[in-house]
């Protein structure tokens, strides 16, 4: 059997109207959605941006010429522009900003990774109970995310990191507990329509208890706008790390960050440009990808656009 | 006389990942000033072919026809500006749920008198539409010329949304399924409405409806439509006679108050009614 | 004492600042194995009579019992096991991220049954679907095979009792006439009591050995098929209904 063959009948047995077994269901169901997702070119290079993100910062190791901490010789290999030998030039120490923009690679999908890891259970969990219970429960969980909510999410982060320290961990502590009462007020707003849906009232006189219908049946339905909303918002969280490193408050030198090396560049900005503008190019473009992957899947996901 | 309106070979395709699919497949009639009813299952074509006749096609659809003529004028290279011209002054339309045709934010009266005042008329626009919402049998018209959507009830909505079609006194009203949201008594009581207003006006009525058994009642004409196609074309007096399996087994299929069949015969569909 | 025993039932509901009584006071009772109807138009609470019964509306006055047992607030799992219930829409009854099989698993998980898997595959060759369905999303199938699924789910828990929400009302003439001999074929091996509301008089008169009239949140009056059939009704509502049930009537006296 040809390559050719066997591909198109994985795609058959993908797409079967009649699946016969869960597995092949569950995978069917993704495959469709994969087919609906690769149809759209801005979140495809949204997608690719995203995917660069992470196997650079895998292999960061391998790619990095030099080593981001350790600098060259600081008499003849400071503020370098640009070249064969220094991709993206030195800084002021004398070391590699192409090998430190590929390591802050890693520091930043860490920041992503870990917001998003604390961020969305919070937000999903207390939307989802608050919505699906009502009453007092919605009261006194929506007032705690009205509080979180009307802080602005710098500043409440600055005084995080001001009382428990500076450092990247602190940092990362910081945006997670402001960024998650979006998702939270999301996720409500969609159970507050899903609770009276007839396949609610369906499962409830099955006899199934409430954490069964919100874990089961309410999460999974909320999860995709969600999932949309961390997506488009991770942008604005790999601003606010960069913001902190900015200011001094997230990952401490000599640590690789984005924001602490715009930071350190911008006192010869006019003279050596490169040393701000690579980390810059490299935030702006993780940013963007982040957004384009982000209206990608809410062109995929989106329940309402669901027929 | 010449038909009111004469539909040839209409075709209507939307794109698919598998290439074009056509929902309305060589759809014929011509339509007097007289009641026609249009019957057929979900999928069948009945309420495309229906927005078709007003060149409301959605986007991604396209409809052919080797003649789509309305008094005269040809239909299918219809400018915009003649649209604008036909929709609402000569042909309206009445959809299923009134919720959705009329403008939430805006009273009823201001909805009827922009109809009235777009077709000319500008003076006697306030009269015409409250004698027009008498003529729907509203019994107190001041109250509901000040009414928004919302402070009506769906025979309440639905009789001013057929105000609205019929205040511009148009020859041809298509009607897509306008009682379905309805009560059954109320239903009643919409169609008689109708009824009137097609026999007095002499209008044209084109009458769209999954109900064969109501459909039967109130139209002169019935054409049956199965997958794009219409198979049979009826004397709504003479629905016993109906030759097609399709048209009987719809017929039998439905539970009478007074029958006792049991079971229901089921309609066995063949896949030569597709051809 | 019949087997479902409805005693003045009263349901009101809040919101926003004002009560709605939608049942002021409803009175029925059904025998095993009996099929029941209740008809009205919209608003006359028939809808909420079901709701009442199985729990998902606020019942604020009367009395429920089943098989002689008062119901409970809020009801226990043997109660769900002796009652189930088929929505009207079967777009909107199933989860659309759930396979059939999750469907009808879940409820079989939830009151530890065992053989899941021959429970499921011997419900879906029971609604007539085969186990080709099994693994399939809602919207996968179409309005009827949805019903069927949602059939199966409500059979799958063995209860005695179905309550029935215009089960074929969102269907096809054709399709309706397949469910509804589903539903009586079902009845008939199970010996299932079934209670039915809907719109169409014709419906239920098919499916119902006796039903009921509801407007406004009252009980009309109570007839047999019979009484139905023969239009032998004591109430002008009753009557207007099944006249325009019949279909359209051109009257003469109405055309001036």
């Amino acid at each position: 059997m040809s390559i050719d063959a066997s591909r198109r009948s994985l795609s058959e047995w993908l797409q079967s109207e009649q699946p016969a077994s869960r597995r092949q269901a569950r995978l069917g169901q993704a495959w469709r959605t994969w087919l609906l997702f690769t149809g759209n070119r801005l979140g495809m290079i949204g997608l690719a941006i995203v995917v660069l993100l992470v196997l650079v910062a895998i292999f960061a190791n391998v790619i990095a010429p030099y080593d981001p901490v350790l600098g060259g010789d600081l008499r003849t290999e400071r503020l370098l522009p640009p070249s064969l030998d220094h991709l993206m030039g030195t800084d002021d120490l004398a070391r590699d900003i192409f090998s430190r923009v590929i390591h802050g690679a890693r520091l930043t999908l860490m920041v992503v990774a870990l917001v998003a890891i604390i961020a969305t259970p919070i937000g999903l969990l207390v939307g989802t109970v608050s919505g699906y219970f009502g009453g007092w429960v919605d009261t006194v969980l929506m007032r705690i995310t009205d509080i979180f909510l009307a802080f602005p999410r710098l500043i409440l982060a600055l005084a995080f990191v001001a009382a428990l320290g500076p450092g990247i961990e602190n940092a990362i502590i910081a945006i997670a507990i402001t960024s998650w009462p979006p998702y939270a007020r999301l996720a409500r707003a969609e159970t507050l329509t899903i609770r009276n849906a007839e396949h609610i009232d369906a499962i409830r006189l099955q006899g199934a208890s409430s954490g069964r219908i919100i874990w089961g049946h309410v999460v999974p339905l909320c999860l995709s706008s969600v999932i949309i909303r961390v997506t488009l918002d991770m942008a604005g969280i790999i601003l606010t790390a960069a913001g902190l490193g900015f200011l001094g408050l997230g990952a401490q030198p000599p640590q690789p960050e984005w924001g602490a090396m715009i930071a350190g560049g911008r006192r010869f900005i006019i003279d050596y440009w490169w040393v701000a503008t690579m980390p810059g190019i490299a935030i702006f473009t993780v940013s963007l990808g982040f957004n384009l992957l982000g209206d990608g899947l809410r062109d995929v996901l989106d329940p309402k656009a669901e027929k | 006389m010449s038909p009111l309106l004469s539909v040839e070979n209409l075709r209507i395709a939307f794109p698919s990942r598998q290439g074009p699919v056509e929902v309305v497949r060589g759809v014929s009639f011509s339509l007097g000033r007289e009641r026609l009813g249009i019957v057929g299952e979900s999928g069948s074509g009945k309420s495309q072919t229906g927005r078709a006749l007003l060149g409301l096609t959605p986007v991604s659809g396209t409809a052919t026809a080797d003649r789509l003529e309305f008094d005269g004028i040809d239909l299918r290279h219809a400018s915009t500006r003649q649209w604008r011209k036909l929709r609402g002054a000569r042909m309206s339309m009445v959809m299923q749920d009134p919720k959705f045709s009329l403008n939430p934010v805006m009273t009823i009266g201001r909805q009827l008198m922009e109809a009235v005042k777009l077709h000319g008329g500008k003076s006697e626009a306030h009269d015409k539409s409250i004698a027009m919402l008498e003529a729907v049998q509203i019994r107190d018209p001041e109250r509901v010329m000040a009414a928004y959507p919302h402070e009506l009830s769906g025979g309440m909505g639905q009789r001013a949304m057929i105000a609205m079609m019929l205040v511009t006194e148009p020859d041809l009203l298509i009607a897509d399924e306008p009682t379905s949201a309805l009560d059954v008594t109320v239903q009643i009581e919409v169609l008689r409405i109708l009824d009137r207003l097609v026999s007095e006006r002499g209008m044209g009525l084109i009458f769209i409806s999954h109900d064969l058994r109501l459909v039967s009642t109130f139209c002169d004409r019935v054409l049956v439509m199965y997958a794009g196609r219409v198979v049979e074309e009826l004397d709504a007096r003479r629905m016993s006679e109906a030759a097609h399996p399709y048209t009987r087994g719809l017929l039998n299929c439905l539970p009478t108050i007074t029958g006792d069949s049991r079971p229901l015969p089921v309609l066995a569909r063949d896949a030569a009614w597709l051809e | 004492m019949a087997f479902i025993d409805i005693e003045d039932l009263e349901v009101t509901f809040e919101g926003s600042g004002r009560q709605v009584r939608a049942l002021k006071g409803v009175s029925l009772a059904v025998e095993e194995e009996e099929s029941f109807g209740i008809v009205g138009e919209s608003g006359s609470g028939k809808s909420t009579v079901l709701r009442a019964l199985c729990g998902l509306a606020p019942v604020t006055g009367g009395r429920i019992s089943i098989a002689g047992d008062p119901v409970q607030m809020p009801r226990d799992q043997a109660f769900y096991r002796r009652v189930q219930m088929v929505f009207q829409d079967p777009y909107a009854s199933l989860h659309p991220r759930h396979t059939v099989d999750r469907v009808l698993s879940e409820p079989l998980a939830i009151h530890g049954f065992d053989h899941a898997e021959d429970r499921v595959e011997q419900a879906l060759e029971d609604v007539g679907l085969g186990s080709g369905f099994r693994f399939r999303y809602p919207h996968q199938l179409s309005g009827g095979q949805r019903q069927r699924v949602a059939i199966a789910r409500a059979l799958i828990l063995e209860p005695k009792v179905i309550l029935l929400d215009e089960p074929t009302s969102a269907l096809d003439a054709s399709i309706q006439a397949e469910v509804l001999n589903l539903l009586d074929r079902l009845r008939a091996e199970r010996g299932l009591t079934y209670v039915l509301v809907s719109h169409d008089l014709a419906v239920v008169s098919h499916m119902c050995d006796r039903l009921m009239v509801m407007q406004g949140g009252e009980v009309v009056e109570e007839l047999t098929r019979e009484a139905l059939q023969a239009h032998a009704t004591a109430k002008d509502y009753t009557r207007n209904l099944l006249t325009a049930s019949e279909g359209f009537t051109r009257d003469p006296a109405l055309r001036r």
